[in-house]
């Protein structure tokens, strides 16, 4: 028993620095087909820069993107052709949201703050994948950008800047 | 060395000094005019090649490309299949410094060498070789790469037996001519001098061919060897140095009256032989180094072309032995220190640093120069300021003394010129430094961008960086910011990572990077394409020391 509890401990103590390095999203999985509840946390600035801007790229099959306005931030979004056609309540959808900004705020280092959205994650979405959400986080002067995505076979971890991610499960 | 020279200097009388410098200066300048024609050049390093060293390519490529840091010619390359069959390869272009060689055949998967021997312009063959795969790197092939002992002792004693004829023989016909009245001791020995010299001279021609090509002695009747080593700028040195002892058995053999003329033409041909070829006269700057290696030349040939027929004269007691000594040593010590000079100078260019005497091949065996010049200055200044003055009013003890050290003094000489003709093996280290200071360069293909990358200079050290970055097929890539990373995971060094910055003409720079150990660094260029899409290739790339 002890056993386990100290393993789950490790798992914990690991699990969160790993998180708390990186901006990362706070539900890590989400079945395809369904709406999904983004929470973008970021954890701290570029370099012990206060973070002024957070921008976020909307992946291929990713429709119907709502974002939550947040006091003190202006919020814009980039909106453009999708790759192909998809249906949403039976309705073909062909361009929406690409890019989800959120400027003119002021995070300092010390602060912790979440960024969130709504989409509706398509049914042709690869089950089992990752999924990426690029996110390009801008200080005064500096910029992070957290945008790998790894290559096949590559470690996740090895990444410096790796893109917030979530697993694909399948359809509900 | 430079504290005899000086006191030479000093002790020189000026109206002898006056002549021979005018003399001198007009061939000096003669010189000057025919070296600044000639293009500058050092050794060539090789730069860049395609496909790259320890490449995997999935298929055969149509072509080969090897760029050098000069113009060279190719001598011999050839392929060697992973089943260690060499293919010679004959279908080559050259462009500016680069050499495209044609693959004439299919090759089957597997390592092969691509081994090359080019020669630059200072008349010495480089080469080297380098591996790919084609598929999956297997075993490599055997190259031999082992040094042919018997060649090297067949170049150097021809050096030794051209320096003993240019010299000795030569420098002798001009003691004969000018120095001595009508005893003409020594004149045996200076014919003998100058035949075994236009034999070493000939026989050096087809030893060069041999180097060149990089064929066994063997091979010594082919007439491609004879072709080869005459189309080398040592083609030259054996030709002026055939002219020069030509003249030199002309004064001897010819009439008296055109002696001295002929004996003067052989004398500065020595030092337009010597000039022709060389470390030393391929080195930077041209106008000075060719000029003097003709003034060293020639004062070597002044000093210990006399040394025989004095030494002779003394010792045979001959009626025109004082004479002999009297005009020599009036004039030997402005020839000295022009010599000293003019040594101390090539030194100087060729080694950079004092590091460099004990570093390298080449510093020793100028070390070893300079201990054995020591000997010969002191015994030269003994017989010149204790032994001259007693001798030349006639004392025969002493002459007989002077006579014995002077045998030694020859010995002194002929053990430099064994050493200077192991210089022929050793590249000098202003060399090996303009080999060190090329940049190195690297071509990384990527599917989505590529990079030209080159570091400059290629060494351990302050270098800076320069980067073209192009899509993954030769389009152009406007990329919104580029990083380098260089790291060295065995080293335990943390990665370097610099911003490039854009100069403006398309290229990406890092300056002010310091690379703190030689060896391979694998460099990786990030290149962000769109504010979310960053694009990272890498390659190992060597750094030298």
């Amino acid at each position: 028993m002890n056993k386990y509890l100290l393993a789950a401990g490790a798992f914990l103590v690991l699990g969160t620095n790993a998180a708390f390095a990186h901006i990362t999203l706070e539900t890590q999985e989400a079945a395809v087909g369904s709406t999904y509840k983004a929470v973008l946390r970021v954890p701290h600035g570029c370099d012990g820069k206060a973070t002024t801007a957070v921008r976020v790229q909307i992946p291929e099959g990713v429709i119907a993107v709502k974002p939550m306005p947040k006091p003190g931030w202006t919020l814009q979004t980039k909106k453009g052709k999708y790759d192909k056609s998809y249906q949403l309540y039976g309705q073909a959808v062909t361009d929406g949201v690409k890019e989800v900004d959120w400027s003119g705020g002021n995070l300092p280092d010390e602060f912790y703050d979440e960024f969130v959205f709504r989409a509706t994650l398509t049914a042709d979405l690869p089950v089992g994948q990752k999924l990426y959400f690029p996110v390009v986080q801008e200080c005064d002067g500096a910029a992070d950008r957290w945008i790998e995505i790894p290559a096949a076979g590559q470690d996740e971890d090895a990444l410096e800047n790796p893109a917030p991610g979530i697993k694909l499960l399948p359809k509900k | 060395m430079s504290a005899i020279s000086s006191l030479y200097m000093v002790a020189s009388t000026g109206k002898s000094l006056g002549r021979i410098a005018a003399g001198l200066l007009t061939l000096t300048m003669a010189l000057i005019v025919m070296a600044s024609a000639n293009q500058a050049f050092a050794h060539a390093a090789l730069i860049n090649t395609d496909p790259t060293d320890g490449a995997v390519l999935a298929q055969a490529p149509a072509q080969f490309s090897l760029t050098f840091s000069e113009p060279v010619s190719p001598l011999v390359l050839t392929l060697v299949k992973p089943d260690g069959t060499p293919v010679a390869l004959t279908s080559f272009r050259l462009t500016d410094q680069t050499v495209e060689i044609d693959n004439p055949q299919a090759l089957k998967s597997g390592t092969h060498v691509l081994s090359w021997r080019v020669i630059s312009a200072d008349g010495h063959p480089v080469g080297g070789s380098l591996l790919f795969s084609i598929g999956a790197p297997s075993e490599p092939p055997a190259v031999s790469e082992a040094v042919d002992w018997p060649l090297r002792s067949a170049i150097w004693i021809g050096k030794v037996f051209l320096y003993i004829g240019l010299f000795l023989g030569a420098g002798g016909a001009f003691a004969l001519a000018w120095l001595a009245g009508d005893g003409r001791a020594g004149q045996r020995f200076v014919t003998a001098a100058i035949l075994c010299g236009l034999v070493a001279a000939a026989l050096s021609l087809g030893f060069q061919g041999l180097d060149a090509l990089g064929a066994p002695l063997s091979h010594l009747v082919q007439p491609v060897i004879w072709r080869t080593g005459f189309g080398t700028s040592f083609g030259w040195t054996v030709l002026v140095a055939l002219i020069a002892l030509g003249l030199g058995l002309l004064s001897l053999a010819g009439p008296r009256i055109a002696a001295r003329p002929l004996a003067l033409a052989g004398l500065a041909g020595i030092g337009v032989a010597l000039a022709a070829s060389g470390h030393a006269s391929a080195a930077e700057p041209q106008w000075l180094t060719r000029p003097m290696v003709f003034v060293h030349g020639v004062g070597i040939a002044f000093w210990t072309g006399a040394l025989v027929p004095l030494g002779l004269a003394l010792k045979r007691q001959t009626a025109d032995a004082v004479t002999v000594l009297r005009r020599f040593s009036s004039a030997i010590m402005p020839v000295v220190a022009v010599l000293a000079v003019a040594g101390v100078v090539l030194a100087a260019i060729q080694v950079q640093t004092p590091s460099a005497l004990v570093s390298t091949a080449y510093g020793r065996l100028l070390l070893v120069k300079l201990a054995l010049l020591v000997f010969l200055f002191t015994l030269a200044a003994v017989n010149r300021w204790k032994l001259t003055a007693s001798a030349e009013a006639g004392s025969t003890e002493v002459q007989r003394r002077l006579t014995r050290s002077i045998s030694v003094e020859m010995l002194i000489v002929l053990a430099i010129f064994g050493v200077a003709a192991g210089w022929r093996f050793t590249p000098p280290p202003r060399a090996l430094a303009i080999a060190a200071a090329q940049p190195v360069s690297v071509h990384i293909h990527a599917l989505q961008a590529m990079a030209d990358l080159s570091i400059t200079p290629g060494h351990a050290g302050p270098v800076a960086a320069s980067m073209i970055i192009m899509t993954g097929d030769f389009g152009p890539l406007d990329a919104k910011e580029v990083t380098l990373v260089l790291s060295k995971p065995d080293s335990g060094i943390e990665p370097l990572k610099r911003a490039a910055t854009k100069p403006g003409d398309g290229s990406w720079r890092v300056d002010n990077l310091v690379i703190p150990v030689p060896g391979r660094w694998t460099v990786r260029i990030d290149i962000l394409v769109s504010d979310f899409e960053m694009v990272k290739i890498e390659a190992p790339v060597d750094i030298r020391p």
